[in-house]
């Protein structure tokens, strides 16, 4: 039935009627995606797991878990439903280029030790697999245009309820140098990036996963006011990297923002013998007070969380 | 930014591009942007022509999609690891250069970033019959060096004639050179010399020595810059699935640790980092290398490696090879 609506799309939809939305919008609309809402209970505050539309920034530097956590998260929600996954589309737009699939499989296969037969298991694997797509983005252009093109595909396909973007900061110095000494220019891209993302999540529902890499210091932080000097054990772990936290994207991005999570890798110097390395992530949502913080690391397996 | 022109898809006549041109909308960008009912009117053309078009052109210019399981499929039968010729590098490496990632090396001055460099060439081109583009940026590449760890691979000349002529040299000494040689690069599909086998390995060394000069202060060119060079390697590594191998040199944080330089948003872009040092023990032969892993995707990080920089040659010395190690240094 699906189908025959949208067959009518193309040739029926004419621009008299203004704000007329298509049958497969319509449809979309109405079915309604799949809530994303118990994802996760480690990382999301009670009742503050990611809602239809709600667009989630990864705040981290360089090796603190950000793209480790999106495979973590990604794994729960292609898996099908009867081996403990969600069951739902995912898009991952990757513009550092540094999407690891073998990872993602071990992850995936991880998760499935229950299953019995290997050749069962292989093919849950490849299930989930078809429920993800993966498009590679090289400049800020492409990654406006690729947004474009996303929502075409959108409307035609009610599963997709993610759509993960690694990262949305990797263009930023080459936009900053390419708009001169205007700011409005040097964060253009970016903006018209955010309006298609708010359409996108307004429109559409689907929750947005962003990751940004910590680069800017925050020189006003107390974390560099007490000196660089001072030994980062007295500091709490999660706190280590606290001082490159500083917001740098165009205040547009910021606004769009539902989620945020901080990422922070522990110091060099607490690593136990066993290699062990903790990470912590702290969330700030708009809809519940204070900080959720927890603590995770990493294994073969993928996120474990540590009581 | 791609200009509309006559012929770019279907549909594009050379009256829609005038039409479209003085309601100054010039390229694609400015096209999908607009709103496609309003931009008819204005332009008085058809809008089911310009909706078509629109759709075309996005169908053109956007990253396509790939569904997971083909990528999965795709990457098994293609993606090869690369020995490095160092026995204990590689067992940090998961047993290798992975192909279609960006691996780094780095560490002070004559701490073998660049013998590391030397041996994963003359392995990939000897042992693997493949070719390598060594792109050399600060003068430190050395063909009797090649030569004599071939020569301790095989006796036979000809074979050694034939690895180094799978080693194709690149010198570049600025940035813009390197921008414009990886370019060149990708453009040519990586199609260089005419002997046979394909690209497996690019190698930088170093990216720090056209790169750490044009950045600090408040100027963003250089950043701009770095950020460019990061895409080019990147695109490479994925589009023709080659290991790229690039070199960096370090600096010490607050705390006098060591860390590797270029800054933050460089750490972002190579997935795997090793950082070399010296073995300061003494007694320690003066070749002694330890390699640690900071980055990896694959193995736990601050895994812990020692190697010798002359494998092959216990108990002989190589004058020669000291002094020239001195010419590695960084920017």
């Amino acid at each position: 039935m699906r189908r025959a609506y949208t067959v009518v799309r193309g040739e029926e939809m004419s621009g008299r009627v203004r704000m007329a939305e298509n049958c497969a919008q319509l449809l979309a609309r109405i079915e309604g995606r799949r809530s994303l809402k118990d994802m996760d209970q480690h990382i999301f505050p009670v009742n503050g797991g990611p809602a239809q539309g709600d667009v989630i920034e990864f705040h981290g530097v360089e090796g603190s878990g950000k793209t480790e956590m999106l495979y973590h998260l990604l794994s729960r929600c292609i898996l099908p439903t009867h081996c403990g996954g969600l069951e739902v589309e995912a898009f991952f737009v990757d513009t550092d280029y540094h999407f690891d699939m073998l990872r993602l499989v071990s992850i995936l296969e991880a998760r499935l030790t229950s299953s019995p037969l290997e050749s069962e298991m292989e093919e849950v694997v490849r299930s989930s697999l078809r429920r993800l797509s993966v498009l590679h983005c090289s400049s800020s252009v492409q990654l406006l245009l690729t947004l474009h093109y996303l929502e075409g595909i959108l409307c035609s396909r009610p599963a997709l309820c993610l759509l993960v973007i690694d990262s949305i900061s990797s263009f930023y110095w080459i936009d900053r140098a390419n708009g001169g000494d205007s700011l409005v220019r040097q964060e253009a891209n970016l903006r018209k990036c955010t309006e298609i993302l708010d359409r996108l999540r307004r429109d559409y529902g689907v929750v947005v996963f962003a990751t940004t890499h910590a680069v800017m210091r925050n020189y006003s932080s107390s974390s560099t006011a007490s000196g660089p000097a001072e030994p980062s054990r007295s500091t709490p772990s999660w706190k280590c990297s606290s001082d490159f936290d500083k917001q740098y994207l165009c205040r547009a991005w910021q606004k769009l923002l539902t989620h945020r999570l901080l990422f922070s890798k522990s110091d060099h110097s607490s690593v136990s013998e066993d290699h062990k390395q903790l990470f912590s992530v702290a969330s700030n949502t708009v809809r519940t007070k204070g900080v959720h913080r927890c603590v995770f690391y990493v294994t073969e397996a993928g996120v474990q969380f540590s009581e | 930014m791609v200009l509309l022109r006559e012929g770019l898809c279907p549909g594009l006549s050379e009256d829609l591009v005038k039409a479209l041109r003085e309601e100054d909308v010039r390229t694609v960008e400015d096209l999908v942007l607009s709103d496609p009912e309003q931009l008819a009117q204005k332009c008085s053309v058809s809008y089911k022509a310009l909706v078509a078009v629109r759709r075309v052109l996005l169908a053109q210019h956007a990253a396509f999609p790939v569904s997971g399981a083909d990528l999965y499929d795709e990457l098994l039968s293609s993606t090869s690891i690369l020995s490095t010729g160092i026995a204990s590098m590689d067992n940090l490496l998961d047993s290798g250069l992975y192909t279609g990632e960006i691996t780094e090396l780095c560490g002070g001055p004559g701490t073998g970033k660049t013998q590391t460099c030397f041996s994963v060439a003359v392995n990939v081109a000897h042992e693997l019959k493949q070719k390598v583009m060594y792109i050399d940026t600060n003068g430190g590449l050395s063909a009797a060096r090649l030569l004599q760890m071939l020569q301790q691979k095989t006796v036979n000349t000809a074979e050694q004639m034939n690895a180094l002529q799978r080693i194709s040299v690149l010198r570049v000494f600025d940035v813009f050179a390197l921008l414009s040689c990886l370019q060149s690069l990708r453009a040519s599909g990586l199609q260089k010399g005419d002997v046979g086998g394909s690209v497996k390995a690019v190698i930088v060394d170093s990216v720090s020595a056209v790169l750490s000069h044009m950045l600090g202060g408040k100027q963003n060119e250089g950043m701009s810059l770095m950020m460019q060079v990061a895409t080019e390697l990147k695109v490479i590594a994925k589009d023709f699935n080659v290991a790229v191998l690039v070199t960096n040199h370090v600096t010490r944080d607050g705390n006098n640790q060591v860390k590797a330089g270029l800054g933050q948003s460089w750490s972002h872009v190579p997935r795997t980092r090793i950082l070399l040092q010296r073995v300061e023990r003494p007694g320690a032969s003066s070749n002694l290398r330890t390699a640690a892993l900071l980055k990896s995707s694959r193995q736990p990080c601050y895994m812990m490696e020692e190697f010798d920089l002359s494998p092959q040659s216990q108990g002989e010395s190589w004058p020669g090879f000291a002094g020239k190690r001195k010419l590695d240094t960084d920017s």
